[in-house]
């Protein structure tokens, strides 16, 4: 079955959410092995690296890397890395160790009972020579939700692209990339108004990713805030809605979102250093953007 | 907001007032066979679960049952093949499970899933709407954007779903 080029679309729910992969290519069967790989390779990032599943590295770095060094597999030690170029590059802003503030706000599920936060942060992480991490104090338990799931699109994007796919784009509940050189018209989700797009835009061969508060209050009555901790105040400080974030790949977009949501304002010069634009709704209801948005960025008529 | 650039741009309703929120349709019940048992013959079974086998799924998968009738199909090689929808908040999600000759999840693929905000999804009339939509029948919603960001879908009702699925197995399809 030849045609000249046509769409495929496949989602299953994977990460917590719907993850969806669009291709274009003409040959079904190519392009059925290419999904296999893509939903595969984000499988995979899902064992390594969920919060949830004990089974995770991650939950075994949680449990066992105040106690020793806890020996990580590539991937995972790979974002450990990342997540610390993000912790420097953002003065601490951006901080995996946040997870036991996030169990207490109520988003993640207790691993142990009566747990004061602890007052710790990602310097306490030490990442050491033979990929393996130790925690300098006891009670830390990373939490890579700000990165993994970027990380884990690319991942995908890689998948596709080995099996020699032209052109797609994975969408992991919000957080995209484009690969190839095909145009993918993408709308941001309005944060007040979920039901509608406040701005279409056209990527190509780009990721951005969106956090934002919708869902997270709705889900707990009474919150006022997403599951955003400034780590230097350990609570909930965001004068935002919703951050959205363009950068080359998934895990830079999804961890600058984060860093945005926290400190807009000195966030400008870490969005340049990525070569990232941004646009964000404040919770009044009105848009920003970095100046370089409507430069790097089409948006949709 | 010092030195971002303030952000101006016509909020889009992205569908009609009658059928507001997002679609995205992927496969027909035919190719999610073919995707997750290649060249597999597939005969349908019609099942209705007594009250009694109801009950029971309820009290052990921890969820409702909310049709009576499975659509399953046993697959010639042993397996089978279960299409089950999911209802959350937000969102209405028609998906497959391919189970194993001995009852372990295989594949899960999504068919369709539509974001709703209000009343339509607990409407039936709405939900009628949508029974026999197929990947050529795209729904009449705006083609252009269907990759939107910030779309925090949770995937839990299909992990509930799930494991509804594997006991309904163990109480009526085995």
């Amino acid at each position: 079955m030849k045609s000249r080029c046509a769409e495929f679309k496949r989602a299953r729910p994977l990460l917590g959410t719907i993850v969806e992969v669009t291709l274009f290519g003409a040959d079904t069967e190519r392009c059925e092995e290419a999904f296999e790989d893509a939903f595969a390779a984000i499988s995979l990032v899902q064992r390594q690296m969920s919060f949830h599943d004990s089974s995770s590295v991650l939950s075994r770095i949680n449990s066992e890397a105040a106690t020793r060094p806890v020996p990580a597999d590539d991937a995972t030690f790979r974002v450990l890395r990342m997540a610390q170029l993000f912790n420097q590059a953002s003065n601490g802003l951006f901080d995996p160790t946040i997870a036991a503030h996030l169990e207490h706000a109520g988003f993640l599920p207790k691993s142990s009972a009566n747990d004061q936060p602890p007052s710790a942060s990602f310097d306490d992480v030490e990442l050491l020579p033979g990929k393996r991490v130790r925690f300098r104090k006891p009670g830390i338990r990373l939490d890579l939700g700000g990165i993994a799931k970027g990380f884990a699109v690319d991942k995908a994007v890689s998948a596709l692209r080995r099996k020699g796919m032209m052109s797609g784009l994975v969408n992991a509940g919000g957080d995209l990339r484009a690969f190839g050189s095909r145009p993918f018209a993408v709308g941001i989700r309005d944060p007040v108004q979920p039901d509608r797009i406040s701005v279409r835009l056209v990527i190509r061969n780009r990721a951005l990713a969106t956090s934002a508060h919708y869902f997270a209050s709705r889900l707990r009555p009474g919150a006022t805030a997403g599951p955003f901790v400034n780590p230097r105040l350990g609570r909930f400080r965001s004068t935002l809605a919703s951050v959205s974030v363009a950068a080359k790949n998934t895990l830079v977009a999804d961890a600058l979102t984060k860093v945005v949501m926290l400190d807009p304002e000195s966030s400008l010069a870490l969005l340049q250093q990525f070569a990232a634009e941004s646009l964000v709704h404040t919770l009044e209801g009105a848009m920003f953007s970095t100046p370089n948005w409507h430069e790097k960025l089409q948006t949709a008529a | 907001m010092k030195d971002w650039i303030p952000f101006v741009a016509i909020p889009l309703t992205i569908s009609g007032a009658t059928v507001p929120g997002f679609a995205n349709t992927y496969l027909t019940v035919e190719q999610a066979q073919q995707t997750i048992f290649p060249g597999a013959a597939f005969t349908r079974v019609p099942r209705t679960l007594t009250p009694d086998q109801q009950k029971t799924i309820e009290s052990r998968a921890r969820v409702g049952v909310r049709s009576r009738d499975l659509k399953a199909w046993k697959v010639s090689n042993g397996g089978w093949f279960v299409v089950d929808q999911v209802l959350g908040k937000h969102e209405y999600i028609t998906y497959a499970v391919g189970l194993t000759a001995s009852g372990a999840v295989k594949q899960i693929e999504i068919l369709d899933y539509r974001e709703t905000y209000g009343y339509q999804v607990r409407d039936q009339s709405w939900r009628q709407q949508f029974v026999g939509k197929t990947a050529e029948s795209p729904l009449n919603l705006d083609q252009d954007i269907r990759n939107i960001s910030g779309a925090t879908l949770s995937s839990r009702h299909i992990t509930d779903g799930v494991r509804r699925l594997l006991v309904t197995y163990e109480v009526a399809l085995r």
